[in-house]
């Protein structure tokens, strides 16, 4: 492992400040926890280049619900968020989400800005965010805009980000009324650890059981993170039976395309990505009472 | 590991902070991580080197009250905080006293980064529960597999 001492560190305090060095300093590498970042300098896993820390951008860290949208500042950690009444009652998927990203060292680092931008396809806060719709707020020189989460993605660590713009806040417009989801994750530790297979289900009943809406997320099991049309369209008008959420569930075999890595095989990925989906499901289906 | 000479002395600069309650500044290059800093440039060897990738726990230390892995924080980062490390603690602590009561220390090599995380949830949860202490624990690793003693010792410092 390799120190950074060679390493510039420009640090910023406004939102303003970062924009300006971005534009004007060539090469500059966004930080803001670390919590990977550094490892990966320091492995040598990105090249060495000069860091903008962001850390203290204090006006990008906040929780806010206006105008029926819940909004989350790039630079709110992980702790934040999981403890947030706000984001316990408008996404609680985020909030499951939050609590596994690792161990409380982490998540009192880990932004989830950062979660973003460093694009791991086993990212633990993106399935959540694929299966609300989220959108991110980006700015730049050339003011701010607007991407859907699903198309910030351009492939493998490929962004819909220039060199002087950040992402500066998570949207998320709560799905309303009847909606209910839950976050898996499956970790080779329980305390702190990266996905193997990482997803969340969020589906919206009828009284009667029948699934009206249907978002199926998986993580670490593509170059990017994955909705599983396949999974949505067999659950989507039928009723929430075992047998519905078993085809349901083979399904997402259909969207994924898991390599062999350190943490586990295709084949793993696969087998995981079937039952973690079944027993959301079937989670589900229990909560909401639709089976016994 | 590298001692007091810096390989690039001209990327050094002036970082203040507070450190154990006590105002402190130093020289060292921003991109210097706070664990490389404690150990090999203040000297104060308490917090412990494991992985220094963020999985052991073992260089917890409080920034600005939460806990975080010092080996994930660089000094830019650290600048006008405060920090607390293990000889932040009070030896009197009844946290120190359950430790060594009930044995909680083997190796010792796990005990510092345990002490600053449970030091944090006792100043946070002054009797937790069991399920509070693992969960609060769940990021540092203890190799000599004594975590029974480890959870044993942070209860008891709660009920003190």
């Amino acid at each position: 492992m390799q120190h950074l001492a060679d390493v510039e560190v420009y640090s910023v305090r406004t939102l303003r400040e970062a924009l300006e060095l971005l534009s004007s300093v060539k090469g500059l590498r966004v930080i803001a926890g670390g919590t990977d970042l550094i490892v990966q300098l320091k492995t040598g896993v990105v090249p060495k280049t000069n860091l903008l820390d962001v850390s203290r951008v204090d006006e990008l860290r906040y929780v806010r619900f206006e105008d029926g949208i819940l909004r989350i500042g790039a630079l709110t950690t992980f702790m934040e968020i999981y403890r947030s009444e706000l984001v316990r009652r408008h996404a609680p998927l985020l909030a499951e989400a939050a609590f596994t990203v690792g161990s409380f060292q982490i998540m009192n680092k880990g932004t989830i800005g950062g979660n973003i931008v460093n694009a791991s396809p086993a990212a633990d806060s993106l399935p959540p965010l694929y299966a609300l719709n989220a959108e991110l707020k980006i700015v730049g020189p050339r003011g701010e805009r607007f991407v859907r989460i699903q198309d910030f993605y351009k492939g493998y660590k490929k962004l819909d980000l220039m060199a002087d713009e950040l992402v500066a806040e998570v949207r998320i417009r709560p799905p309303g009324e009847g909606y209910v989801g839950h976050f898996f994750k499956h970790g080779l530790r329980r305390g702190d650890a990266i996905a193997v297979v990482n997803g969340a289900v969020l589906l919206r009943l009828s009284p009667e059981g029948i699934v009206r809406d249907a978002r199926v997320a998986l993580g670490a099991v593509a170059p990017t993170v994955v909705r599983s049309p396949s999974s949505e369209r067999v659950l989507v008008g039928s009723r929430l039976s075992p047998e519905v959420m078993w085809r349901a569930a083979e399904a997402v075999v259909n969207d994924i395309s898991p390599i062999d890595d350190v943490r586990g095989s295709a084949a793993y990925r696969r087998e995981l990505s079937v039952n973690y989906v079944f027993m959301t499901l079937y989670r589900i289906a229990r909560e909401t009472g639709v089976v016994a | 590991m590298y001692g007091l000479k810096f390989p690039h002395s001209a990327r050094t600069r002036e970082i203040r902070f507070v450190l154990n309650g006590s105002e402190t500044s130093v020289r060292v290059p921003p991109g210097y991580t706070l664990l490389e800093t404690l150990r090999y440039v203040l000297r104060m060897t308490g917090t412990k080197e494991g992985c220094a990738r963020g999985d052991c726990g073992e260089c917890t230390v409080l920034v600005d009250g939460v806990p975080v892995h010092a080996c994930l924080t660089l000094m830019s980062q650290v600048e006008g905080r405060s920090v607390l490390t293990v000889e932040g603690i009070d030896r009197q602590h009844r946290l120190i006293r359950a430790f060594v009561e009930e044995g909680a220390v083997q190796c010792g090599h796990c005990t510092p980064g345990i002490v600053v995380a449970a030091y944090h949830l006792l100043s946070q949860v002054p009797r937790p529960t069991e399920e509070q202490v693992r969960e609060a624990l769940r990021g540092n690793l203890c190799r000599c597999t004594g975590y029974v003693k480890i959870i044993r010792a942070v209860l008891k410092a709660g009920e003190a």
